[in-house]
């Protein structure tokens, strides 16, 4: 019983080890380990560019796969040592930091047909010095800025009348800053446990918009000159002012998180009227609101009807020339008006230089940037296309301004240099500091606001030069 | 007794010169033979065996030396010479691996060196014994190494694991302190050795000046909340011992159930109950109050406030639980004694309670300090957003290791991290060495056994 029961273990022991050498027979396919983000792996987007790559190029012995890896792992430390992904799919941030250490490859676009498509604001984000050699190393898939988030059905009942000067059929306080300023403050007169505007004022992404507006910028040199910051340039003091006056309308709770982890629900219980937020959050946004509704006894299709009607998403008001949101202006006199900048991010595909398959890796590329797959991403999550024929065809009118934002530079795409990593805690702690007066004591001056956007240079310009 | 090591050491040192002249006076060829090379002594004695071991341990050092070894110590040096680039398909020198392979090598050369001499003072001892006595064949050291000098034996894997898991990463990490590595210089860059480090944080200027508030106020906070922490522990646990307490399971279990629960969701509830739409804030509002920033740009003292009482919340019951138990150690005749030479309650606290926890907790109290000392959530979790004026890249609530943790972590710069962590390794190893060794429970260690 016993040698009968050793010679069975023996067995299987060696059918266990053969089966360890059949898998370690080398394979001669090219696999292409491609990175993408979260969002596309879950709505299944993922899924789809694979399958249809793989499709594609089914008789050339070559098969594409998730590199199953963090979102955000780092291919600076996996790269050279041969573990990181072939291809990757990021914000323009967090790609271009990989460029000065060259672990991300310069692509030849100017020779693809993606490269008429995109806006040239889009591809400076993949830009890249190369000792007086323009290279790109990025191709631009989709665009993201803050829109404007508010609820149609909690307009006054009389905008039509009374908050319409300009007669165009939008009611004035979704399209001028000083015109929301004041419908928020009646809002919070009549109860104070209201807001009219309401949005996380220290969020160095959303609130930064005001400063460039008035000539404040991150990085000098279309943001490649890492020695020069000027938050606090130009005029960027009435941004600063504005953000002051901002924290007027709401109390301290624009000071933490609060107006951004409830945003959604306060959105939808009526508690705030209108928010900033980006369009990738929009389906939470719809959740919580349909919720409310079905609430009030409405069945679940009724209530995602009156979502869509209700929760309007729209490019972000316009500011006054002189910075001045707390006085009424003429709204029908456009000399008086100027779009609002906003920080916004180019998201695109790179290839690591680390890559054992340099052409396979930009065949892939080049498939995952065709009009056909970037417009399938733009139905598939919601967002908004570089390229222009795909947006075409989208034929969204919020994907519409975005789109044009960016081509007229209204959007400030992210810095794409290394040093931007240092930037958003000193923003976000002065922010904080210019609201922490606004919401309580009011006593800041210009003077004051002018000091704040100067530490916050300097902290800055500390971060990235001290150790340098 | 440390002085004793110390005066020993001294001794022998001095005792050096002497011991050799007489250890070359008395060493016959096959000392020497092992000089020239490891294992011939060995095998003029007889011991081939463990001659061949010898043998075979030089060649492969020395092949090791030859083919990687000293190029690694002379890259220990350098940290590189040549510059990676991926686009130009130059390989390149990776200066953080270097700096680790060097640090192998060093090991390697200290192996080495050991060898060498335990064998010549191997060879000569059984040169020595070979006249007058039949020496012991490889069975023979076997079977002692199994026996007599088992402790070498059972000891060699876990030493060699120490040596590579802890030894090797805390020297890697002290020699980071003093390169230049990170910010901008990561690989592909070449790191250089540099002592820019330490000059920023101590030879004046802003950062000098933060790491001096921070230090301060790291110290403060280490010794009040550790003091606090202990003495409301160990009230707990007195009152909870008391006979006069009804329902003593009840009481008890609500400090274990705020221990049980995992500190950083604690401190993320704290963070909502006190944030501006938290529900502190609502009661406030709703009595008619205004919002209280409780963590805000300005509010210095009050986040200090609420985060030592939050730490507080998260430590005290595992002090109350150890003194419990400690307390039923406590023999209670010493009490009715007491009791019966007219001492008072307080007078029976400090004389008899409090002597006997203290020497049963010491290592604990230690423990307890450094991890005051070293808290990073706290201040992490509740108010991690915020830069004060006049601290360099901190706020005024960041401890020392979330200083570090910003510099090292979010920043990349990881020079200055491993330099703040070994001002922090040094100081607390120094305060609890002192604190240690002239503490009753280390110098009276077999008293109460």
């Amino acid at each position: 019983m016993k040698r009968i029961f050793a010679i069975m273990l023996a067995v299987f022991m060696m059918a266990g080890m053969l089966s360890v050498f059949a898998a370690c027979e080398p394979s001669t396919q090219i696999t292409l380990r491609v990175l993408e983000n979260d969002t596309a792996k879950k709505e299944g987007y993922l899924d789809y560019l694979l399958n249809a790559f793989n499709e594609k190029y089914k008789d050339e012995n070559v098969v594409a796969v998730d590199a199953n890896m963090d979102e955000y792992s780092n291919l600076e430390q996996d790269g050279p040592y041969g573990h990181g992904p072939d291809v990757l799919y990021q914000a323009n941030d967090v790609l271009m930091k990989y460029v000065d250490g060259h672990h991300i490859m310069p692509i030849n676009v100017t020779e693809m047909d993606v490269f008429e498509q995109v806006p040239q604001n889009a591809w400076d984000a993949y830009k890249y010095d190369n000792n007086g050699e323009i290279v790109y190393c990025g191709i631009p898939v989709n665009v993201q800025q803050p829109l404007l988030y508010y609820r149609k059905d909690m307009l006054p009942e009389d905008w039509q009348t009374e908050w319409d000067d300009n007669d165009n059929g939008i009611p004035d306080m979704v399209e001028f800053w000083n015109e929301l300023y004041l419908y928020s403050q009646s809002i919070r007169k009549s109860d104070m446990s209201k807001y009219g505007f309401a949005l996380q004022l220290n969020n160095e992404y959303f609130n930064s918009g005001f400063l460039f507006t008035y000539g404040g910028y991150i990085f000098g040199n279309n943001n490649t000159d890492d020695t020069d910051i000027g938050l606090s340039a130009g005029n960027a003091k009435l941004g600063g002012k504005i953000i002051w006056d901002l924290a007027g309308i709401m109390d301290e709770k624009c000071l933490d998180d609060t107006f951004t982890t409830g945003r959604e629900s306060m959105l939808a219980n009526g508690t705030i009227f209108a928010t900033i937020c980006t369009p990738d959050m929009t389906s939470s946004f719809v959740k919580e609101l349909s919720a409310v509704y079905r609430k009030e006894g409405l069945s679940e299709e009724e209530a995602l009807k009156k979502v869509d009607e209700n929760l309007v998403i729209t490019g972000l008001p316009k500011l006054p020339a002189n910075g001045d949101i707390t006085v009424r202006q003429d709204v029908t006199d456009d000399s008086l008006w100027v779009a609002h900048k906003t920080m916004g991010g180019v998201n695109g595909y790179g290839i690591s230089s680390y890559t054992k398959n340099r052409e396979w890796a930009l065949k892939f590329v080049e498939f995952a940037t065709s009009e056909e797959m970037v417009l399938k991403r733009a139905e598939m999550l919601g967002v908004v296309p570089a390229r222009a024929d795909a947006l075409q065809q989208v034929g969204d009118e919020v994907a519409e301004i975005i789109f044009n934002n960016l081509d007229d530079g209204t959007i400030v795409v992210m810095p794409s240099i290394s040093a931007v990593g240092q930037i958003w805690l000193p923003i976000s702690s002065g922010f904080k500091q210019i609201a922490t007066d606004g919401c309580g004591d009011c006593l800041y001056t210009m003077d004051d606001i002018q000091a704040v956007l100067e530490t916050i240079d300097d902290n800055i310009y500390k971060a990235i030069h001290t150790f340098g | 007794m440390k002085n004793n090591v110390f005066r020993r050491t001294l001794g022998s040192i001095k005792k050096l010169p002497l011991r050799c002249k007489e250890f070359f006076k008395d060493s016959g060829r096959e000392t020497y033979a092992s000089m020239c090379f490891m294992g011939v002594g060995q095998m003029i004695n007889g011991q081939y065996v463990k001659g061949l071991l010898y043998m075979l341990a030089e060649i492969l050092l020395v092949a090791y030396f030859a083919l990687q070894g000293i190029s690694d110590i002379v890259g220990f040096f350098t940290l590189g010479t040549v510059k990676a680039d991926a686009w130009l398909g130059i390989e390149g020198d990776n200066s953080v691996i270097m700096l680790l392979m060097g640090i192998f090598a060093w090991i390697a050369l200290g192996f080495l060196v050991y060898l060498y001499f335990a064998n010549i003072k191997d060879a000569k001892k059984y040169a020595d014994m070979k006249a007058f006595k039949k020496i012991p064949g490889i069975k023979d050291d076997l079977a002692a190494l199994i026996n007599s000098k088992f402790y070498k034996f059972a000891l060699f894997l876990p030493l060699l694991g120490v040596l590579v898991f802890n030894v090797l990463p805390i020297v890697f990490m002290i020699l980071i302190a003093f390169t230049n590595y990170g910010g901008t210089i990561v690989p592909p860059e070449l790191v250089d050795w540099s002592l820019d480090s330490f000059r920023k944080l101590f030879a004046g200027g802003e950062l000098a000046q933060s790491f001096a508030r921070i230090l301060g106020w790291n110290l403060l906070w280490a010794f009040a909340s550790t003091f606090f922490n202990y003495f409301v522990g160990l009230g707990l646990a007195i009152l909870f011992n008391k006979k006069c307490v009804k329902g003593k399971a009840i009481w008890r279990s609500f400090p274990v159930l705020a221990y049980a629960i995992p500190g950083f969701i604690t401190l993320l509830a704290f963070k909502f109950m006190f944030s501006n739409g938290g529900p502190i804030n609502n009661m406030i509002v709703d009595n008619g109050g205004k919002i209280i920033d409780f963590f805000g740009i300005n509010s210095k003292w009050m986040a200090r406030g609420i985060g030592f009482f939050v730490n507080a919340w998260l430590s005290v019951p595992s002090i109350m639980l150890l003194a419990t138990g400690i307390l039923s150690n406590i023999n209670t005749d010493l009490y009715e004694a007491a009791r019966i030479d007219g001492a008072s309650g307080w007078v029976q606290f400090k004389s008899i309670t409090l002597p006997f926890v203290i020497f049963s907790t010491t290592p604990v109290l230690l423990n307890q300090f450094i991890g005051n000392f070293n808290n990073f959530g706290v201040f992490y979790f509740l108010r991690g957003d915020v830069l004060s004026d006049g601290y360099f890249l901190a706020s005024d609530t960041d401890l020392l290791i979330n200083w570090l943790y910003r510099m090292s972590i979010d920043k990349e710069y990881y020079s200055i991290g491993a330099a703040i962590s070994l001002v922090i390794f040094l100081i607390t190893s120094a305060l609890s060495l002192i604190v240690y060794v002239k503490s009753a429970s280390y110098k009276k260690e077999d008293t109460f056994r």
